[in-house]
């Protein structure tokens, strides 16, 4: 079967104009939860909670979610959370990916250069149970048999949205 | 449908004081390197695989084979392209490779991993060693009057996977660059062995997350050939509509990034958002943002089937992609402060492309004919789906960035065509004997696809009991991350990011 690629052949259906279906999921659930987020975050980080990411071998899909928290649609700056490019500034250290044994001492001299206080998170499936790559020569399991991890943010991905959610039970807490 | 991928196999491995010359005879009709690797043949003997691109208006990949026992000839001096596959083999079965210009350990760090110790050789009793330095890894030093180094990563500034650059700079030019990789390795390959077919399809797809659909079709295509599956027509098209929503949304988000690390904010926010929007298609269409899982052996999972809503959703967002893609082009194309900071840079010269077998983007940058999706057609490719070759000859960002708009525009054109002949949505999605238990068949076959990244090469060996006994798996990245070495030479450091997100190489693929 051949399909002539002329713009005749296109049959023409109703679509959705874009927007519309983009924003159905959740936008407004994020603005209230952002909006409570940025409450505690004033209250307990003085308006701004730095966060450092390290991957410590993931596939690359939970750095694609959190590098979109900081696009239009969550714009997670607004809430006063930023990635930050040094360790030294930051207050929380989020790892994902499941810890090869390449990156052990990377991750370990990222840990050691942040100042104190300091927070662990862990976010992805890679980090907890690990189904896929559990068994492998080159894992080290989850960071939390190394470091004190104060909370895991499930999915493979997380969503940007979970993310948000995430970061909000975890400031409630403090 | 068009035969995909059959293999142009001599059959018994070649004498191997036959193989330099034999490869320089298939260097001389043209054919460019697909991939080496070994696989241990269990009685103290490793056969080597060498596997080149197919001649031209051929399809057929050329295959040749040595027998090795402790080492083998180098065939970098003819094809400089084997250095890293040579590198790896040495890793990782210990055969020695002789004559080989930079012979370094490459997936196991000498920093935590016992170098005698080779985890994917049949014999290795999975005792893996304690963790602690076992020597120093030898970087390459530039000397003279004013060289200095900046060393960057592994952990780098931003949301970014791991990857070690050290530059070395006499002034502003870089006079040398060498890129250290491997630091996310997670033993795939040694994973996947004994694992069955369909166990083994969620492990691949999840080598690298953003080319997860493109990565997993050339796994299927290989494992379909050897189990003798024959996938469904509408499955068939499902697959390619798949496939190419994911190389829209890749493209759209490197376009971006350029705008990004142009500084040119608002632009790269546009497109950001229309990624968000086709992710959440994703999510609508095939049940996940990155579509993992929503292939499946014979066909695709019922979870991704498309119905009227779905196709009224993709032809949606679709409108709005080519609008905005639209502003992009014009953008790139007529602002003078854009074209002047990508044009010239990152350069990298068709000779040097064709050199190190470049694939994808990369190569047609550079003025290579080189896209799977014609050369070795698979699924609807060839047939049913005409692409176009799109190349230009200058090999600089501008050119990358300009494929990537263009791909996109056509990436949309076929999906919006494919939904317009989708077959009957009674039609099975997985064939009857595959959705009741998968066959089991022993065999190998390879497997190639074009991801929006380049070629995705798989070679998938099965033994009686249907089991993997050895899966090879070549991420475009892996081909194409030694030519950021050569593009940046001579241009400033600031121009790295530029180059580094014109190619938007995977880390994850690349280290497996």
């Amino acid at each position: 079967m051949k399909i002539p690629f002329t713009k005749k052949n296109i049959i023409e259906i109703k679509t959705e104009p874009a927007e519309k279906f983009g924003k159905d999921e959740g936008a407004f659930d994020i603005r209230i939860k952002g909006g409570e987020l940025k409450k505690t975050v004033d209250k307990i980080f003085g308006r701004s909670l730095f966060v450092r990411l390290v991957d410590s071998g993931s596939c690359n899909a939970c750095e694609n979610e959190l590098s979109l928290l900081a696009s239009p649609y969550y714009d997670i700056e607004r809430f006063g959370i930023k990635f930050v490019a040094s360790p030294r500034h930051a207050d929380i250290l989020l790892i994902t990916g499941c810890m090869t044994r390449n990156m052990f001492n990377p991750v370990w001299n990222v840990y050691n250069s942040m100042p104190d206080p300091k927070l662990v998170i862990t976010a992805g499936d890679c980090q907890g149970e690990n189904p896929y790559f559990g068994e492998s020569y080159s894992i080290m399991g989850p960071a939390g048999k190394w470091l004190p991890v104060a909370m895991h943010i499930k999915g493979c991905p997380p969503e940007p949205g979970a993310i948000i959610h995430s970061l909000l039970e975890l400031t409630k807490k403090l | 449908m068009t035969a995909s991928n059959s293999v142009d196999f001599q059959g018994e491995p070649i004498g191997r004081e036959n193989l330099l010359e034999t490869v320089a005879g298939v260097k001389h009709e043209g054919v460019y390197l697909l991939g080496i690797f070994a696989i241990d043949n269990g009685d103290g003997s490793f056969e080597i695989k060498y596997f080149f691109g197919p001649e031209k208006n051929s399809s057929t990949v050329k295959a040749l084979s040595i027998l090795a026992s402790i080492d083998f000839p180098s065939i970098s001096g003819i094809m400089p392209a084997a250095k890293i596959y040579e590198r790896e083999i040495m890793d990782m079965f210990g055969l020695f490779p002789l004559n080989h210009p930079d012979l370094k350990p490459l997936m196991l760090f000498p920093e935590n991993w016992d170098g005698t110790v080779h985890p994917l050789k049949k014999d290795w009793d999975k005792t893996i060693p304690e963790f602690k330095k076992y020597g120093e890894y030898p970087y390459k030093k530039a000397h003279g009057n004013g060289v200095f180094e900046i060393p960057v990563g592994p952990v780098h500034a931003g949301i970014i996977e791991p990857g070690h650059f050290r530059f070395s700079m006499r002034g502003e030019p870089v006079l040398q660059l060498e890129i250290r990789h491997f630091w996310k390795h997670r033993g795939i390959e040694k994973l996947c062995e004994g694992k069955t077919v369909s166990e083994a399809l969620k492990i691949v797809s999840r080598i690298s997350g953003d080319n997860s659909a493109g990565i997993s079709l050339a796994y299927l295509e290989a494992s379909e050939k050897i189990l003798g599956i024959e996938i469904p027509i509408r499955a068939k098209f499902i697959r390619v509509i798949l496939a190419e929503i994911e190389r829209l949304w890749n493209h759209v988000r490197d376009i971006g990034y350029i705008f990004m690390d142009m500084g040119y904010t608002p632009k790269a926010q546009a497109m950001f958002v229309l990624e968000e929007d086709i992710l959440r298609l994703n999510k609508f269409v095939a049940s996940h943002r990155y579509m993992f899982d929503a292939l499946q052996l014979g066909g695709v999972a019922s979870a991704s089937d498309i119905d009227i809503n779905k196709t009224g959703a993709i032809r949606g967002v679709l409108k709005s992609a080519g609008e905005k893609l639209k502003k992009a082009e014009w953008y790139i194309l007529n602002s003078p402060s854009v074209t002047d900071r990508i044009e010239l840079a990152g350069k990298i010269n068709k000779k040097t492309a064709e050199e190190l077998s470049l694939c994808g983007i990369c190569a047609r940058a550079s003025g290579l004919r080189r896209d799977s999706r014609i050369e070795m057609p698979y699924l609807l490719y060839g047939e049913t789906v005409q692409v176009s070759q799109k190349t230009f000859e200058e090999g600089d960002i501008l050119a990358r960035t300009r494929i990537r708009i263009m791909e996109a525009f056509e990436s949309i054109n076929i999906i919006q065509n494919l939904l317009a002949w989708l077959p009957e949505s009674g039609e099975d999605l997985i064939p009857k004997d595959c959705a009741e238990g998968v066959p089991v068949s022993s065999g190998w076959a390879i497997g190639n696809t074009e991801t929006p990244r380049g070629n995705a090469f798989f070679y998938i060996k099965t033994g009686e009991d249907g089991n993997i006994e050895r899966l090879k798996y070549i991420d475009p990245s892996f081909r194409n991350w030694p030519s950021i070495q050569y593009g940046i030479l001579g241009g400033i450091i600031a121009d790295f990011p530029l180059v580094n997100k014109s190619m938007n190489l995977s880390y994850a693929g690349n280290d497996l």
